[in-house]
């Protein structure tokens, strides 16, 4: 005895052509669901963890000091400003710090650069808390200072390449005559840290003479901490500038909202085709089959039973659609992602699609709850349908 | 605030995009270093080469067997992006311009030529250097002993002593404390030419 689940999948093979079509299209609507959603939350991870990455959510430097080195280079070296390493104590105190780290930029003047010369930025750190804060610097060759005070630098990777410096080699200070060694050559990271000259900020106080002075200090805050009532915290303190990565973040995220907003409408839209289509499909299915429903319903088959072969017929094509249409997402998500950071005015590093097994039930979920909706008008129809008037009349007249 | 926040995005999206790029050897303002090293030119066309696009492997080993000595380390590869500026006077190209970096004492040496149309040495400048005796290092009475040299006159030199069969060749140091950049100048005014050969 053939079930009703069984007639419905025969009904669905005897036009191949039109149900794998509509399972496509199906199926390529999943696809978009599943990328979007999983784009929504990949985003805002992917972007996350590039301000993690950035090691701190605050910089506070001193009122008009050039906190970048390349601020600093248009300024032709000059500007630099200082705080007393003893403001490292009262950030300390505060219960919102998680991670401090102090800095200190210093610029020597290389008369051999160029035709009238040129400047050099070393950026001073401390070598127990920058490598920690910067967790995603890595070596090509080498590693970190030995001590707090070592004659030693390491090299971002661009400004190695530009020096042609490797571990072992020596750099010097131009205007202060003095050799450093090499110990690091830091890999890429695609951050202004590649083209950076690294010291311990205890040698370089020494050798320019600004003992007891930095010029930042990046503040790792606790995650739970509110950034913007932190800064305002800090403007207490004297003489102060306070820049924050949550800014950077708030930028961004105007600039992505738009696109996010046209990538969603895309979305409903793609779904909304693909369930007219489904309908279409089905209530096509019906007419076909007009006069075989009504002779089913003449050997006895009820109104309900008419519904649920239709209404399953739909949600079969849904269901299996929804999963084709998830492989797919999960197949081709770097592609996605590849295609997404080409439309978007930033892209954060990292992966912009997070698909993960939540995600993939939620939409095969929605698919199939469109296919429920979809499909109560053609099974509706189909149950509607007169047995005499059905055997009466000629294919396709309803 | 607007512009702040400008600059904030510049700063954190659009160096780290810059800094991204290989880094080759190139003029750091072309349209007056071309007129300077080559006073009667009227325009110029900057084209790129590296061993990689021209002849891979093979050239590689080529220029490795020319030059006597093998590219090293991490920076000398076969994929570094060369700049060479081809000069024009009105519409006649008269020569080239062409830089390299070479590894110091301490630091990267970015020498460039500028060569007439039979690669005949016109001018060498050091564009960047670090070292304790630039001065004389960039001084005309060191560079003009290049003025004139081809790639045959600088065949015979060992970039790795700087002298020519152990002896030391027309082109003198300028002073004993400068002989380890005095022989990466060598090596580099040699490989330099070498490229040129071989790209053109």
């Amino acid at each position: 005895m053939p079930t009703i689940s069984s007639i419905a999948y025969k009904n669905l093979r005897r036009k191949k052509l039109r149900s794998i079509l509509t399972l496509f299209g199906i199926a390529l609507s999943t696809w978009v669901l599943v990328s979007l959603l999983g784009f929504n939350s990949g985003y805002e991870q992917s972007m996350d963890k590039d301000i993690d990455n950035l090691g701190f959510q605050v910089l506070l430097t001193a009122k008009g000091c050039p906190y970048e080195a390349a601020t600093l280079m248009l300024q032709g070296g000059a500007g630099l400003r200082y705080l007393p390493e003893t403001v490292l104590d009262s950030l300390r105190a505060n219960p919102e710090v998680d991670q401090l780290t102090p800095m200190l930029m210093q610029t020597s003047f290389d008369p051999n650069q160029g035709e009238s010369g040129g400047v050099i930025a070393y950026l001073g750190v401390d070598p127990t808390t920058y490598p920690k804060m910067k967790s995603y610097l890595t070596f090509e060759q080498g590693g970190w200072f030995t001590e707090e005070n070592a004659m030693e630098a390491v090299i971002g990777y661009e400004a190695a390449e530009l020096e042609q410096r490797e571990v072992g080699d020596l750099i010097l200070i131009p205007d202060k005559e003095i050799e450093v060694k090499v110990v690091g050559v830091l890999k890429r990271s695609g951050t202004q840290d590649d083209g950076t000259i690294f010291m311990p900020y205890k040698s370089l106080q020494t050798l320019f003479g600004q003992e007891g002075k930095i010029t930042s200090v990046g503040i790792k805050i606790h995650k739970d901490v509110d950034v913007s009532a932190y800064e305002e915290k800090l403007y207490a303190l004297q003489d102060v500038q306070v820049v924050s990565m949550a800014q950077v973040k708030t930028t961004i995220s105007n600039l992505v909202s738009t696109a996010k907003v046209m990538v969603m409408s895309i979305a409903i839209i793609a779904i909304l085709i693909s369930m007219v289509g489904v309908m279409n499909t089905i209530l096509m299915s019906v007419l076909e089959r007009y006069q075989e429903i009504g002779i089913m319903k003449s050997m006895g088959a009820t109104t309900f039973h008419i519904f649920r072969l239709i209404w399953l017929e739909t949600l079969i094509i849904c269901f299996i659609g929804g999963i084709l249409g998830a492989l797919m997402a999960l197949g081709l998500s770097s592609t996605t992602d590849a295609l997404v950071r080409y439309i978007l005015p930033y892209a954060p590093t990292g992966s912009l699609i997070k698909i993960d097994a939540m995600l993939v039930l939620k939409s095969i979920g929605i698919i199939t709850l469109i296919g429920i909706f979809s499909g109560i008008y053609p099974a509706y129809r189909a149950a509607s349908i007169k047995p005499i008037e059905a055997i009466k009349s000629s294919e396709g007249e309803i | 605030m607007k512009y702040f926040k400008l600059l904030l995005l510049s700063t954190f999206i659009l160096v780290p995009l810059l800094l991204n790029a290989a880094v080759g050897c190139d003029l750091n303002d072309p349209d007056k270093d071309v007129k300077r090293l080559f006073p009667e030119s009227t325009g110029y066309k900057a084209v790129y080469k590296s061993i990689k696009q021209v002849g891979g492997e093979t050239l590689l080993h080529k220029i490795e067997t020319r030059l006597g000595d093998k590219f090293q380390g991490l920076y000398e590869t076969m994929d570094v992006p060369y700049t060479v500026y081809i000069i024009y006077q009105d519409k006649t190209p008269v020569g080239y311009i062409h830089g390299v970096n070479q590894k110091g004492k301490y630091g990267g040496i970015q020498v460039f030529l500028s060569l007439d149309n039979n690669l005949k040495i016109k001018n060498l400048y050091f564009q960047k250097m670090s070292t304790r005796q630039g001065e004389k290092l960039k001084s005309p009475a060191f560079t003009n002993q290049f003025k004139g040299l081809t790639l045959s006159d600088m065949a015979e030199y060992d970039v790795k002593t700087g002298k020519v069969n152990g002896k030391p060749g027309d082109i003198k140091s300028p002073a004993a404390a400068v002989d380890a950049d005095f022989v990466s100048i060598i090596r580099a005014v040699k490989k330099n030419l070498i490229l040129m050969d071989e790209f053109f």
